[in-house]
């Protein structure tokens, strides 16, 4: 008797408690809810519906954008104009050597192969302060752009397009502390890869460059097209500083980006740029190498 | 729903269009972002029960999260501010008052008020860049965001609560 006293006193107890601090289980269950989303959905490629690409904010931002875009036009359209006149010139350049070589017996027909399609899309948000800097742009599944492909502006490259909805999708940009990509110096064949750290949108570094390789300054950086990303030779930056890296085999290289990203608005995205035969060749001597690690080589 | 409800939707909206079109594209230094989403929580009176203060601080937080894609950070931060803001009310109004303390710079004067929201502010900034940064690499931009955000924030909030209180009493001396 006495014992069921005491198991109702403390019962009661107990009850009084928890509604007493319930708030403090309603604060524990919220708070990890909001980690659990925060640890789970971050690197997570089904995350649409938490990001910039959902539909309702996406719609939002392109708003946003067709009002405020209005204020960059004065620079845009000297941006257009100078691409207007170094085009113009290209095809000058172009009709020259072409009046040059009238009688040719070559068929040429590799421009019609059509090798590359891009799809421009318009800017509607971007970071550019954090270490995981993201770009949302308004085409996405429904316009042909699938994860992976790669983003490119007038003025260089921009980055590779991360996750995709209906109508919208989001780059990582090369100023993203996660971001790589195989690049080279010049014309020359030395490659490495170009990162970024937390800071400074206009620089990253390229590292990788072996250490007898003479460097100038202003030289021009641009993709190996070694990844299935990007064709080659379109241009990442050039050489700003040149310094030896901490492990002393080879030299950290501050690239002073050319795509500007503060007053990024146009962009195009490479859809057809994807070797299907190449992956597939890769995938098979992947899979084989692996088949054998079991074997053994020796 | 209430008209106390539907007044804090509408400056929730209002919030919101502000911190999102224009606050988070400012990045004084280079780095110092303001979260002025946390004024929302600031002006909860005392009177309001833990469970609807820590819902609103979530729902906030998670609104904010997905138009910024910062998934859940800034729902953590929120709900963690939601949480003390009773306690840090405390520390700053007077002793003898008993009903509903609403926290305003009528209520507080101008010196408690700033150092209300300071601290407020001071945690909701220091929470969010934490969370974000996640690291000890680039300490010192993680340290600048947040006493940039802080004093940023806090400056815009006490001018908007200094504008409002004013044109208040505009409206006042109007009246009689």
């Amino acid at each position: 008797m006495g014992l069921l006293i005491l198991y109702t006193y403390v019962m009661q107890n107990l009850i009084d408690f928890i509604v007493k601090y319930k708030y403090w289980f309603v604060f524990l269950l919220l708070e990890g809810f909001s980690l659990s989303l925060l640890f789970r959905f971050n690197n997570y490629q089904g995350s649409v519906f938490f990001t910039n690409a959902n539909s309702m904010v996406g719609g939002l931002y392109n708003t946003v954008n067709g009002v405020t875009s209005y204020v960059n036009l004065g620079e845009v359209n000297a941006k257009l104009e100078s691409d207007n006149e170094l085009l113009r010139a290209e095809i000058h350049e172009m009709k020259r050597i072409l009046a040059e070589h009238r009688v040719d017996t070559l068929r040429f027909n590799g421009f019609n192969r059509g090798r590359f399609r891009f799809i421009g899309a318009q800017v509607i948000n971007a970071t550019l302060h954090q270490g995981n800097n993201t770009i949302t742009i308004n085409k996405g599944q429904k316009d042909g752009i699938k994860p992976e492909m790669g983003v490119i502006c007038s003025s260089g490259v921009v980055g590779i397009v991360y996750l995709t909805s209906d109508h919208y999708s989001i780059v990582i940009p090369v100023i993203n502390a996660s971001s790589k990509v195989s690049c080279r110096l010049g014309k020359s064949n030395h490659f490495g890869t170009l990162q970024w750290h937390h800071g400074d949108p206009e620089h990253a570094q390229m590292i990788g460059v072996p250490l007898h390789v003479k460097i100038k300054k202003g030289q021009l950086i641009e993709t190996n097209g070694f990844s299935d990303i990007f064709p080659s030779s379109i241009p990442i930056g050039r050489v700003e500083d040149v310094e030896p890296s901490q492990d002393g085999l080879s030299h950290l290289i501050t690239v002073k980006l050319s795509t500007d990203f503060n007053s990024l608005q146009n962009v195009s995205v490479i859809t057809n740029y994807s070797h299907a035969e190449k992956r597939l060749l890769e995938q098979k001597a992947d899979s084989l190498l692996e088949g054998n690690d079991e074997d053994s080589f020796y | 729903m209430g008209y106390s409800t539907l007044m804090r939707l509408a400056r929730f909206a209002v919030l919101l269009i502000v911190q999102l079109v224009i606050l988070n594209h400012l990045h004084l230094f280079g780095y110092a972002t303001p979260l002025l989403i946390g004024y929302m929580i600031i002006c909860f009176e005392t009177g309001t029960s833990r469970m609807s203060l820590l819902l609103w601080g979530f729902a906030i937080g998670i609104i904010y999260d997905i138009f910024s894609n910062t998934i859940g950070i800034a729902a953590s931060s929120c709900t963690l501010l939601a949480m003390i803001q009773p306690y840090l009310v405390k520390l700053y109004m007077p002793r003898d008052i008993n009903e509903s303390f609403k926290p305003t710079i009528q209520t507080l004067g101008i010196q408690k008020y700033t150092w209300y929201v300071l601290s407020m502010m001071g945690v909701l900034h220091f929470v969010f860049y934490f969370l974000q940064a996640f690291t000890m690499a680039d300490i010192w931009l993680t340290i600048g965001a947040m006493f940039g955000g802080t004093l940023l924030s806090s400056i815009l909030v006490v001018c908007v609560e200094f504008i409002l209180h004013y044109l208040n009493n505009e409206d006042e001396k109007v009246k009689i």
